[in-house]
């Protein structure tokens, strides 16, 4: 006999239904204070000017009026997309390629290859970025030195300091940490795909390429609008990797400089966190616009 | 008591989780934060510093009965981020602490009476530091007339060569007055993609902006003005650009670290800017090359102009919450101005203190079997009184980056059309980068 059971018929009413808050309370609170407030917080901050969190001066819409002529948000909002294009369209046909392969029965090894691939992700940002800028390095770097000895690249290519090159570096570097990881979701997809279909597509004489496009697409289209979305919505968020593969500079020109790092610049090394709160805000505007298009690009609202 | 135990939904298990986590997080919130036991309490960024003061503290520490000293070596991004964030949010601050010369200006972006650290400015002048330091190395650590920090260094600048190589190729450094003296002779011995005459970078603003100072350039003026469009940043930038440029270019760079040292050892560049700090760099990352290297002073701009320029620093600056700011400054003025611990640290760390009156140690004119037996004191304290003034501003991080774009620029046009519309060219993509700053500028509401 469970404890309830020996209280009174109108305490246990009143258990059962105060229980449910009781329960949803911790997040309820955790919410409000480190999510609700800080984002009204951070609203109401996006139209002061501030010298850290003591002096603030109200100037209404300037903030984002501001952000509208300003060079380096504009460029910070340019580098991003581009990373974010870049990233995006060539991960996730990589990574879905390589689940279908190491999806295939004739591939040897696949457990270990898929832990291979999976792995970079294990390390973090902050390595890979270490590891790639060591990787880079001009004139003795192991990237410039296979270059090199395949197509003749000069030995002292800047990656990481000539402005054209710094974004094709940093896409390069996402790509090895996050192709292995969004593998996992297209394999897991993939395994998903109910096989009676595979084998009446095969009966009604479709070959493999017809298999793929009729059968497996569709199958896994829940799970590719998924990565399509958590990619964008990653890769928007670009902070370690440059910051530590270029440094605060964002590198020549600027070239590697994301909306999250100028948006860290703006708060908390200029101490301007009104002016920041207004970068975010925008940022949160641009990925909800990307997040609404490509959901109804791909069909994503579609039930069923 | 039990019944409510049992009444608890989903049982006691539940309830006494909840207590457990009631319970601790009220610990965590009654408990005081540990106090520590020290009286000073100094941040530092830069290791060379630290261990140099982990000697100098115990004398400190006799000369102060009852007085402790505790030292922090935190990493240099760190002590700007945290010490700004625990400034603004009224947290516990060192006493003490140590802020390089580019950070700086980030302290001094709101009113006067709301910056972090206490105004030294009378104190300084009372105590005479004003004549008996050098005073150009003061105004990087000023705003809007106050002084806030004590200088470190001194950080004059000469030009470190790989001399083996330069005899080898008929260079005499002593032939090299000027720059366009050092421009000739580099046409003569680069070599494009194997040699360099010297390590000039072409992306970044670190090299140029030195040559800048040397022509009483920068990117403020002394009211805190933005000055980076200047005849004297233009000049600068005409005569850097098709160094690092264009067919003739002299200069080129690899990066740090491992790669400067394999750099150096293979003679890809033959002369580097080295102020002071970065003497020490080479020997200690280029070990190999004892013996070989030697020092010059820079090129004069014209025949008979300023021989050295500055490049990097670092103050101290006391915090406006340190509870006993007379001890603190007492420590801060044995740590930079203590003559013992002062030849000993030049020893360890090659850097000029800008106390003029330590320069007369016997330290300074030791010969260096690294620098080819050539005394390095002398031939930076030589120096050292001609050094220009580097104003800051809480804008200064901007500047550096704008300029760095504004080079970026340059060198792209130049390599696409070289000297054809090149002047106007420099003229109008440096007023650009200046206006982005002043732009910035006239957003701030706190500086009055």
């Amino acid at each position: 006999m469970a404890a309830n059971d020996l209280l009174p018929r109108a305490k246990r009413w009143n258990a059962q239904r105060v229980a449910p808050y009781v329960f949803i309370a911790p997040f309820v609170i955790l919410f409000l204070v480190f999510g609700a407030y800080p984002l009204i917080k951070s609203l109401v901050l996006s139209f002061y000017i501030t010298n850290g969190p003591k002096s603030s001066v109200f100037v209404g819409l300037q903030n984002f009026a501001f952000l509208l002529t300003d060079p380096d948000f504009h460029k910070a909002t340019r580098n991003t997309a581009i990373y974010t294009f870049w990233s995006v369209f060539l991960q996730l046909p990589l990574s879905l390629g390589l689940a279908l392969l190491l999806n295939a029965r004739w591939v040897r090894g696949r457990e270990w290859l898929r832990l291979a691939f999976f792995s970079p992700h294990l390390v973090g940002q902050v390595f890979v970025g270490v590891l790639f800028s060591v990787l880079f390095v001009p004139q003795y770097g192991l990237i410039n030195q296979a270059l090199h000895a395949v197509a003749d690249v000069p030995l002292d290519t800047r990656w990481l300091a000539n402005p054209q090159l710094i974004m094709p570096a940093l896409v390069l570097t996402s790509l090895w940490m996050y192709v292995g990881f969004n593998m996992v979701y297209f394999l897991a997809a993939l395994q998903a795909v109910d096989k009676e279909l595979y084998e009446a597509a095969r009966v009604d004489g479709a070959n493999s390429w017809q298999q793929f496009w009729a059968v497996t697409l569709p199958g896994i289209r829940p799970v590719a609008i998924f990565v399509l979305l958590m990619s964008t919505i990653g890769s928007f968020q670009l902070f370690e990797l440059p910051w530590v593969m270029l440094g605060r500079s964002a590198g020549a020109d600027g070239a590697g400089l994301t909306i999250v790092m100028y948006l860290y610049q703006t708060g908390y090394v200029s101490g301007d966190l009104g002016y920041a709160s207004a970068v975010g805000w925008m940022l949160a505007l641009g990925l909800l616009i990307v997040s609404l298009a490509q959901l109804r690009i791909t069909g994503g609202f579609k039930t069923g | 008591m039990l019944t409510f135990m049992k009444s608890f939904p989903y049982g006691q298990a539940a309830l006494t989780m909840a207590g457990l986590a009631a319970a601790s997080g009220a610990w965590l919130m009654t408990r005081r934060s540990e106090k520590t036991q020290a009286d000073v309490r100094l941040w530092t960024f830069a290791k060379p510093h630290y261990e140099a003061y982990l000697e100098a503290v115990p004398a400190f520490e006799a000369a102060h009965p009852g007085a402790r000293v505790e030292m922090q070596l935190v990493a240099g991004e760190a002590v700007t981020s945290r010490l700004q964030a625990a400034f603004w949010a009224d947290l516990d601050v060192p006493d003490l602490v140590e802020v390089e010369i580019s950070s700086a200006g980030s302290f001094f972006r709101g009113p006067l009476k709301e910056i972090g650290f206490v105004d030294l400015t009378d104190r300084i002048h009372r105590e005479g530091l004003w004549d008996r330091l050098v005073q150009a190395r003061f105004a990087p650590y000023t705003s809007r007339g106050r002084i806030f920090g004590l200088p470190h260094d001194v950080h004059p600048v000469v030009l470190a060569y790989r001399r083996d190589l330069a005899e080898k190729a008929g260079i005499d450094v002593n032939k090299i007055e000027t720059w366009d003296d050092f421009i000739e002779a580099g046409r003569r011995y680069t070599i494009p993609n194997k040699r360099y005459m010297a390590e000039f970078p072409e992306s970044d603003s670190s090299r140029f902006e030195g040559l800048l100072f040397q022509r009483d350039g920068g990117y403020f003026d002394q009211q805190g003005n933005c000055i980076m469009d200047d005849e004297r940043a233009v000049e600068s930038m005409k005569f850097y650009v098709p160094m690092v440029a264009g067919p003739n270019r002299i200069g080129s760079d690899l990066g740090g670290g491992q790669i400067f040292t394999r750099a150096v050892e293979d003679g890809y560049f033959l002369f580097m800017i080295t102020p002071d700090w970065r003497s020490k760099t080479l020997e200690q990352d280029v070990p190999k090359m004892s013996g070989r290297m030697a020092l010059m002073p820079l090129p004069a701009v014209r025949k008979g102009g300023r021989r050295t320029s500055t490049w990097g620093g670092t103050m101290i600056g006391i915090t406006k919450k340190c509870q006993n700011p007379e001890l603190a400054w007492a420590l801060a003025l044995h740590l930079y101005l203590n003559k013992q611990d002062l030849a000993q640290r030049f020893r360890d760390t090659n850097i000029l203190a800008p106390d003029r009156e330590a320069w007369t140690l016997p330290v300074y004119r030791e010969p260096r079997p690294y620098w080819s037996n050539q005394p390095l004191g002398e031939i930076y304290t030589k120096l050292a009184p001609d050094v220009p003034f580097q104003y800051t501003s809480p804008y200064i991080g901007t500047a550096k980056g704008k300029m760095s774009e504004a080079l970026i620029a340059c060198v792209q046009y130049y390599n696409q059309r070289g000297e054809r519309g090149f002047a106007p060219f420099v003229r109008t993509r440096l007023k650009q980068s200046a206006d982005e700053v002043r732009r910035l500028m006239k957003r701030n509401p706190f500086m009055e």
